[in-house]
């Protein structure tokens, strides 16, 4: 097996999303029960350690982390928001987020008067004073010490009570996505058509078995369902497709990436994953905080957590390759054979920080990079754009690819493309400062305020879903495969994966 | 009992029966103690040793082979992690802050330095008969346990799922040497050689001090693992056809390093023998281990159940097995590239003294030939 590689293209420098299966996109009132309100929303951060009483169903766990959520803007558009929840089937109560942050006003007003209170207090004990006058005013100080206390706790459970409900509030929806479930769903484009075999199809399982290039049953052996090796000209497949795509997204003027794997679990629940929820995609590692990624969106929305970016730097565009781990709790039924469901994958994402007027428009320049990588590829498939249903939290927006796979007879997810405006941003506390229109004095910062980044993450390759492809549709009678064109510079030139006699 | 018995010689037979049938449920029972406490002293046993390996600790481990000298730099050097700063391609900083320490982002240049490591050590060693493999990175922790980790221990080096018995592969060794578990492989299959590419995850624990800068110990990292499955008698000489590899390997990029015959108290449990190799890293100013090659003998085959079937020397009939007995396999490991180690080597040994870094001429044509990485103005980004 004498094959060489090479990258042939000269690799310019200058700059999963999430696959259907992910938690985001699960129906989330699945998995609230009444025992359990307080805890599982769509995106608490507190984990779900302790029992709850059963006469105190809404226990308050202190969040590990505040969402800088807007609540003022929700309270001005209530109805809005809430028609919103409604139509993506989710079960935040909005009511009660206004109630909370209208009862955390009026405290937080409290807690001010008080303490100015105390503060004439304090300023009026400096005087000279009569002694049953400073004792009077010892009383009172003593007194409003007291209430500022009781109210300062107030405030704080307030406070983890506003976020936990605020914080199950899903992003709002751009205007023209459909409204409903997966069959309201509308195609924005169809690329190519299914291919006319004038033989048999074999889905990839079987040509993988005859090219004895995958082993799902060693692999059910050491790590159990759901996982494989991939051998030989399938090697080869995944490092060419890996290779190709970040070449090509890189010369786009996307920055690449590698990801670490383990991350904190609280970065997982800033990006809008549910890592302790019932039926969660996320595996966890014991003895600690952290977790294993579904995607690198979340290693890549974490580096610039809790940062401010100049406007000059925008927009962020990164290519990312990495490992990606799914429990895939929950997902049942048919299509779970080979590699379609995997608990492991190798992907190469896209991820985007920009201005918030850009990010509609960098949402079409990811589906239209994606469209074109897999028209290069010459697989027929289509565009999606996602009914409110099927968008999860985070997603403003949501375009999905389908690849016709004809082995399985249907169109198969590849890719998936989420506009998540500022959802992910005001959890991870990513902000950006505009250019002040006065010039600035040379050394000093500018002064204008602060405002959330837009986020967008979009799959470039999900390397076993396209292996899926690839193997389907260039199938030969002979059981042989061919390599499209693009892949095999990428592949040390290989042209045609033929089956061997062993 | 079955025949025709008078009663009270029925019944003298009955209470014998009863009586050792106890007797032998005791017995049974302390069999299987026997058995648990056997097999737990017993794999305590590390696997012997080849009579050539030096005895002692780390200092009397002997010097096999000694490839290049260290180069001369009429400038001062930097270690890797300046390097890496100076030409935007490392992030530690907010790997600290999403993951926790020892952990990192690779940007720019290095990503095309990982991704043409990997591709040529993948695309040199498959020149040389191996069997590419790409591998779960998840594994039962039993399978871990049989190639001679010790998953569960104090300072283990292994990170486990919570919730399942499931565990993170420190090395593509363990999940290679799984896909034979509890086989029998005809004799005419061997050798079966391997070179399988994951990424590996180590915990680190108990590893304190100095060299935890940068890339240098890390717990997350790609790697480029040989192995291979072969009859007894060929383990040595395998043994010498992998350090040989990996010493072209490293010669092939003017890397300067010294092969290393480990003493016996740096073994570990697996090993009949280990080479080590260490390269010269001018900014750490020491040399620094980026590959080990171990004949594991029949250590891990006897835990993982690998065994095959010697032909036999008289033809078998034909549809019939051959009735010889079977034979555990020995298995041998060796790292053909760990990429963090080998980026430190390159970086540190081709750094100008502009601070921009030569790329090796064999890696060129797996990096979309590029040829040197220079420090760039930029906005941070």
């Amino acid at each position: 097996m004498g094959l060489q590689w090479c990258l042939s293209s000269t690799l310019k420098l200058s700059p999963l999303s999430i696959l259907r299966p992910i938690s985001q996109s699960t129906k989330i009132p699945l998995r609230r029960s009444l025992l359990v309100r307080a805890l599982s929303a769509a995106t608490v951060p507190t984990t779900i350690a302790s029992a709850i009483t059963p006469d105190d169903y809404r226990v308050v766990k202190a969040p590990q982390w505040k969402a800088a959520i807007d609540f003022k803007w929700i309270r001005e558009n209530k109805e809005a928001v809430a028609a919103n929840v409604k139509n993506r089937n989710f079960n935040a109560n909005i009511d009660l987020v206004v109630e909370l942050y209208d009862k955390l006003m009026n405290v937080q007003k409290e807690v001010e008067g008080l303490r100015a209170e105390r503060n004439v207090v304090a300023n009026r004990m400096k005087g000279k004073l009569e002694p049953s006058e400073r004792q009077k005013l010892v009383e009172e100080g003593k007194n409003l010490k007291e209430r500022l206390v009781t109210l300062e706790g107030d405030l704080l459970k307030l406070t983890d009570e506003l976020q936990q409900e605020a914080q199950c509030v899903p992003n709002m929806t751009h205007p023209d996505v459909p409204v409903g479930g997966e069959d309201c769903s509308t195609i924005r484009k169809m690329v190519g058509k299914p291919r006319e075999f004038s033989f048999f199809v074999k889905d990839h399982v079987q040509l993988g078995k005859d090219l004895n290039i995958f082993d799902f049953d060693a692999a059910a052996e050491v790590s159990g369902s759901k996982f494989y090796y991939l051998k030989n000209e399938a090697v080869m497949l995944e490092l060419g497709l890996i290779n190709w795509a970040v070449s090509e997204v890189m010369k786009r003027g996307f920055t690449p990436l590698t990801t670490p794997e383990i991350v904190r679990s609280s970065v997982v629940e800033k990006c809008g994953f549910q890592p302790r929820g019932t039926n969660t995609q996320v595996y966890s590692i014991e003895g600690s905080d952290q977790c294993l990624i579904g995607t690198a969106e979340i290693p890549v929305g974490g580096i610039h957590m809790d940062s401010i970016i100049p406007e000059l730097s925008l927009p962020l565009k990164y290519v990312a390759f990495s490992h990606c781990f799914r429990t895939e709790a929950g997902a049942a039924g048919a299509a779970t054979r080979g590699l379609y469901r995997v608990h492991q994958f190798s992907k190469v994402e896209m991820f985007i920080l920009c201005r918030p007027e850009e990010s509609n428009s960098f949402h079409k320049e990811l589906i239209e990079i994606e469209e074109d990588l897999f028209s290069s590829l010459g697989l027929h498939f289509k565009t999606l754009d996602m009914a409110t249903e099927d968008l999860g939290a985070p997603a403003y927006r949501k375009f999905d690819v389908e690849a016709w796979m004809p082995g399985l007879g249907r169109y198969g997810e590849i890719s998936s493309a989420s506009n998540c405006t500022d959802y992910q941003s005001r959890r991870l506390g990513i902000r950006y400062r505009p250019e002040s229109s006065v010039p600035p004095k040379k050394g000093k910062g500018s002064s204008a305020s602060t405002q959330f980044v837009h986020t967008l993450n979009a799959t470039a390759c999900a390397v076993p879903r396209m292996i899926v492809c690839l193997l389907e549709n260039y199938q030969q009678q002979d059981g042989s495969v061919v390599i499209p064109e693009p892949l095999r510079p990428f592949m040390g030139g290989l042209e045609i994966i033929t089956p061997k006699s062993k | 009992m079955k025949g025709k018995l008078e009663p009270s010689e029925r019944q003298k037979l009955v209470e014998e029966g009863k009586n050792l049938k106890e007797r032998l449920v005791t017995l049974e029972e302390d069999l299987l103690n026997l058995t648990d406490e056997l097999q737990q002293e017993a794999q305590c046993v590390p696997n012997m040793t080849h009579p050539d390996v030096p005895v002692g600790g780390e200092d009397c481990s002997s010097i096999r082979k000694m490839v290049g000298k260290a180069s001369e730099f009429s400038f001062s050097v930097k270690d890797h992690v300046q390097l890496g700063k100076d030409l935007n391609i490392f992030d530690f900083d907010a790997a600290a802050e999403v993951s926790g320490s020892k952990f990192y982002y690779l940007k720019n240049e290095a990503v095309m330095l990982e991704m043409g490591l990997i591709n040529w050590a993948v695309s040199e060693v498959m020149k040389r008969g191996f069997t590419p493999l790409i591998t779960p990175e998840i594994v039962r922790s039993s399978v871990v346990e049989k190639c001679g980790f010790q998953p569960r221990g104090t300072n283990t080096q292994v990170y486990s799922i919570e919730g399942s018995d499931q565990c993170l592969i420190g090395t593509a060794e363990i999940p290679v040497g799984g896909i034979h578990m509890d086989s029998i492989i005809p004799e005419s299959s061997l050798p079966l050689k391997y070179v399988a590419f994951s990424h590996c995850f180590r915990t680190e624990a108990g590893a304190a001090g100095a060299a935890t800068r940068g890339l240098y110990r890390v717990h997350q990292f790609s790697k480029v693992e040989m192995f291979i499955l072969c009859r007894p008698e060929e383990s040595n000489s395998f043994h010498e056809e992998l350090i040989e590899i990996e010493e072209e390997l490293f010669s092939s990029l003017g890397l300067h390093f010294k092969t290393i015959d480990m003493a016996t108290q740096d073994l570990g449990a697996p090993a009949y023998r280990k080479f080590d190799v260490e390269a010269w890293m001018p900014g750490l100013g020491r040399y620094g281990e980026i590959s080990s090659a171990s004949n594991c003998t029949d250590y891990q085959s006897r835990r993982l159940g690998i065994r095959y079937r010697p032909e036999s020397s008289i033809p078998p009939k034909k549809g019939k097995g051959s009735s010889t007995p079977t034979r555990f396999v020995h298995t041998l490991n060796a790292t053909a590239c760990a990429v963090p180690r080998m980026i430190i080597c390159l970086l540190e040994n081709y750094q100008q003294e502009d601070g921009s870094v030569v790329i090796p001429e064999p890696l060129r044509r797996f990096m979309g030939g590029l040829e040197i990485i220079t420090p760039k103005i930029q906005i941070r980004c």
